[in-house]
């Protein structure tokens, strides 16, 4: 194929309709008859469900039924389990709506369904439910401590499932280590807060026995699949759309939250579709969340720098629930070592369940914990030895000519994480040269002298993305000589509808705009099982491209037909296709298309099929890794404890790239998600296990007016993994900012020798480490 | 959340135990208070209605009184829910002459849960003082004391 498109910076084919406000959002969609949906969510972190009454709320004006446990039948029982894992015991997950307990605030419990969101939301204080309070297990050491009110009564303990990862002998490491050190790191909730909430439209249709349901997920094909398992439907009678859906990031990947089951649910009793849009008040308790573990951390080194073991021991907050399994956990144990050579590598987590919202994976989902507590550890080795931080880190690099690259841990797709390609020295190298490393020692200086506390962090990752099992694409030349591809990843903002049009155009030799690209709807595609883990440009984007290079070939075949020509001798461009150094012999690429669909006579048996169309699937052996460096410079004022950023850099290599504005819009979004979990968003709950962050007064997000201009290089390294050489972009941006902020206030504060072992930081707590500082000075 | 404070009243001793154990007393002093019927001895059957930044809240519920040591003491318990969420509280009341007035000492632990915690916690140790200083000036009126 030509790569005219593939690698180029174009703008985006979503775009127009997105930014004029023509998108299609799960709010959009408006049926005749449609019944608006609230639901009654627990204002309890843990307590006994005695009783739930429902009279009044049946009874207020327009309101149509209210649902509890007791009217859910047999989809009353505890909902999929997701992702099981050997170690993972008591895989626990709630019910669509509680039964006899509620264990976070924002359970649901009931739902009502009411002429107008309105009469919804005002029926609601009308369900008289009695609960029990119970003690609450809030805080995850407490939680995971015997004696802690559990959770789960029936499991007898929080802790769900412990799991250990080894490599080398690193008794013996550390046993014969010169140099030891060791931290505690520790690492707080966020939550993803995507522009749009969740939502869900559901339509029965009796007389063609089709469900429809309109849906805010990433995943809209395993939903499809489990309705389908659950309402007793085929499959093919249950469609699920994920129409266009303002952002992701992990916590609309799951299989079921209970609205998802609720609505439809509703839909079919009433016999009128039903809408359920989330407002942020829910969000915030109602959405799976992220982030809190805490890590006691152990490096190993020689005298020179070298690693020789590393340990860890963490604790890993579950909420109240697991469905997701261990992945998030997983993830931060085996993403840990990072670029570096760690010959012994001990790895061990306890998950734990507590009276808080449940985890799911966020965007980097452990990645940038493991980056955070390797880092600090290299920052900490790099100040005790006396070694400058990009040197210890140099020391210690992966080099280019050892891939493919054994770690010797097993991921969360279950292979070995086997590093495929890269060239670390040269990413760091680079993004030392860019944030002007080298004299930033007398920048400082100047500053300091000038009465401003400025600071440096650089930080190195690597990421695992684009794991299987696999996905797939249909592409179509329709007669109009445009073509229509449909693929089971959605996108939430990704640019899937412009980077696979690029792929497609360069094999057809049409241009993107003459591709649509049609993803997330289950009725233009059936197979696939979502958007997650870096993937879609990957696993959908290889299978994008085998599926137009295979209908490329077929219009060979038919074009020669036509052509009296050979198959070889075929070219397509300019959405032409002709007989090679014969351009005059050309037909406009859509004739061959209806040409291959006769409505007479015989069809040639080479052509196999009719139309121009083929279906082709990827399913890669493992995943491939990204991986990269950030460097940035900040200010701290260590009177408020206020940070500014002055530069931010990003180096990085994610294999041959799509199309790099989106790859750096990727990135920024990305930056500044990790800017927020490193110093303004965090999630605070009580000691009763209320959640008091739940407006956005309260959870602080970046605007734009904190961020810097972002400086982004690309280094590409393609894959062997895939004939694209590509690898995932769409968590990278998120996973090193923590570490690189934490090295930079640490320096900006070197003179008050403030040690940084926390993430999110605040301004408060900036101040307060300063202040302790003063005091012991 | 722990709130304590003191207020001097101008009455006896007696005088303030008679009024803090009177039901139209507390009826009329408590902010909020929308309906406040005995259902036994010291019980009561009570409708409270309280805002707290954007949020207002009815809460249905009981108050009742125990640990009565007249008359210098007793312990009174709130509990309430509603659309806002729920409401836990428990305080204690002592009363020690001073001059030819009382002092009174209160403290209380409140717990708020659903929706107003979360919109509104930062504000509610500064809510709560305001209402309960709002029940005292009350009382210190109904005293006749200036206010």
């Amino acid at each position: 194929m030509s790569t005219r498109y593939t690698g180029a910076r174009i703008t985006r084919n979503e775009d127009p309709a997105l930014l004029c406000g023509r998108g299609l959002f799960v709010d959009d969609i408006h049926l005749p008859r449609l019944a608006h949906a609230a639901v009654l969510r627990s204002p309890h972190a843990h307590a006994r469900i005695v009783r739930i009454d429902t009279r009044r709320a049946r009874a207020a004006g327009g309101v149509l039924a209210a649902l509890t446990h007791a009217d859910l039948g047999a989809l009353g029982g505890p909902l999929p389990r997701l992702i099981p894992h050997p170690a993972l015991v008591h895989h626990k997950t709630q019910q669509a709506l509680a039964s006899t307990a509620v264990r976070y605030v924002g359970e649901a419990v009931a739902l009502i369904v009411a002429e107008s969101r309105y009469a919804a939301e005002d029926a609601l204080d009308l369900v008289d439910v009695e609960y029990a309070p119970l003690p609450a297990a809030v805080r995850l050491e407490d939680a995971a401590a015997p004696g802690a009110p559990l959770v789960h009564e029936d499991a007898g303990t929080n802790v769900c499932a412990r799991y250990t990862q080894r490599v080398g002998d690193v008794e013996r490491a550390f046993a014969g280590a010169p140099r030891r050190f060791r931290d505690r790191l520790v690492m707080d909730r966020g939550t993803a807060s995507p522009l749009e909430a969740r939502g869900v439209v559901a339509a029965w249709d009796p007389r063609a026995r089709l469900l429809e349901i309109w849906d805010s997920t990433q995943a809209p094909i395993p939903i499809r699949n489990g309705l389908a398992a659950m309402f007793g439907l085929p499959q093919t009678s249950v469609r699920v759309v994920a129409p266009d859906v303002g952002g992701g990031f992990g916590p609309k990947v799951m299989m079921f939250y209970p609205e998802e089951i609720l609505v439809p649910l509703a839909a079919q009793r009433l016999g009128r579709p039903v809408k359920w849009i989330e407002d942020r008040r829910e969000h915030f308790v109602a959405t799976n969340q992220e982030r809190e573990q805490i890590h006691d951390a152990e490096i190993a080194l020689d005298e020179t720098g070298r690693i020789l073991g590393v340990r860890t021991v963490f604790l890993y907050d579950a909420g109240a629930y697991c469905p997701y399994g261990l992945i998030v956990p997983i993830v931060a144990g085996t993403t840990l070592p990072g670029p570096y050579r760690v010959p012994n590598y001990h790895c061990e987590f306890t998950a734990v369940f507590t009276n808080k919202t449940p985890v799911s994976p966020y965007r980097g989902a452990g990645r940038p914990h493991g980056v955070f507590v390797m880092e600090r550890l290299l920052d900490r080795a790099a100040r005790d030895l006396g070694i400058d931080r990009a040197e210890i880190r140099r020391r210690n690099l992966i080099q280019p000519d050892e891939f493919p690259y054994d770690v010797g841990l097993i991921y969360q797709d279950n292979a070995p994480v086997q590093y495929d390609s890269g060239d670390y020295p040269r990413c760091l190298g680079r993004a030392a040269e860019m944030i002007g490393y080298a004299d930033w020692r007398a920048q400082q200086d100047t500053y300091r002298a000038a009465g401003r506390y400025l600071g440096l962090g650089v930080a190195c990752y690597v990421e695992g993305t684009g794991i299987g099992p696999y996905e797939g694409c249909r592409v179509t030349v329709e007669p109009s000589g445009k073509v229509f591809i449909a693929t089971g990843v959605g996108t939430q903002g990704q640019g899937h509808l412009t980077a696979f049009a690029q792929i497609v155009a360069d094999h057809l030799g049409v241009t993107p705009r003459d591709v649509t690209v049609r993803t997330g709807d289950t009725a233009a595609f059936g197979w696939g099982t979502g958007t997650f883990a870096s993937r879609a440009a990957v696993v959908a984007g290889t299978a994008v491209s085998l599926a137009a290079e295979a209908v490329r070939e077929k219009t060979r075949i038919v074009a020669a037909t036509l052509l009296e020509a050979r198959p070889d001798e075929i070219e397509l461009a300019d959405g032409k296709v002709f007989v090679r150094g014969v351009p005059a012999r050309a037909l406009p690429l859509g004739e061959v298309a209806a040409a291959a669909n006769p409505l007479r006579f015989a069809m040639p048996r080479e052509w196999e099929s009719p139309g121009l169309e083929a279906t082709r699937y990827f399913a890669p052996p493992r995943g491939t890794f990204s991986n990269g460096v950030h460097a940035c410079i900040v200010e701290i004022d260590p009177e408020t404890g206020m940070l500014s950023l002055h530069r931010y850099v990003i180096v990085h290599d994610c294999g041959r790239v799509l199309n790099p504005l989106i790859v750096e819009g990727q990135i920024h979004g990305g930056v500044a998600q990790g800017l927020g979990g490193a110093f303004w968003e965090k999630l605070v709950y009580d000691a009763e296990g209320q959640p008091l962050t739940t407006t956005f007064m309260d959870y602080l997000l970046p605007t734009a007016a904190d961020l810097p201009c972002f400086e982004v290089g690309h280094e590409t390294t393609p894959t062997p993994l895939n004939p694209l050489g590509v690898k995932g972009a769409g968590e990278a941006g998120v996973i090193p900012v923590g570490a690189a902020i934490a090295q930079a206030v640490e320096d900006a504060l070197r003179p008050f020798r403030v040690r940084i072992t926390e993430m999110p930081l605040s301004p408060a707590r900036v101040w307060e480490l300063v202040a302790e500082a003063r005091r012991s000075a | 959340m722990k709130l304590e404070g003191t207020n001097t009243l101008p009455a006896s001793v007696e005088t303030v135990w008679k009024t803090i154990n009177d039901p139209d007393a507390l009826r009329s002093c408590t902010p909020g208070l929308k309906e406040l019927k005995a259902t036994g001895p010291d019980t009561y059957q009570a409708t409270l209605q309280i805002g707290i930044a954007a949020v207002k809240g009815t809460y249905a519920g009981t108050l009742s009184i125990s640990d009565k040591r007249a008359p210098t003491h007793y312990k009174i318990t709130l509990e309430g829910t509603g659309g806002a969420g729920f409401m836990k509280g428990e305080g204690s009341v002592d009363l020690e002459a001073q001059g030819s007035g009382t002092l009174l000492k209160w403290t209380g632990d409140l717990q708020v849960g659903g929706l107003i915690a979360g919109v509104g916690q930062r504000m509610l140790g500064g809510v709560g003082k305001m209402l309960i200083g709002q029940f005292f000036k009350c009382l210190e009126e109904r005293l006749g004391g200036s206010a």
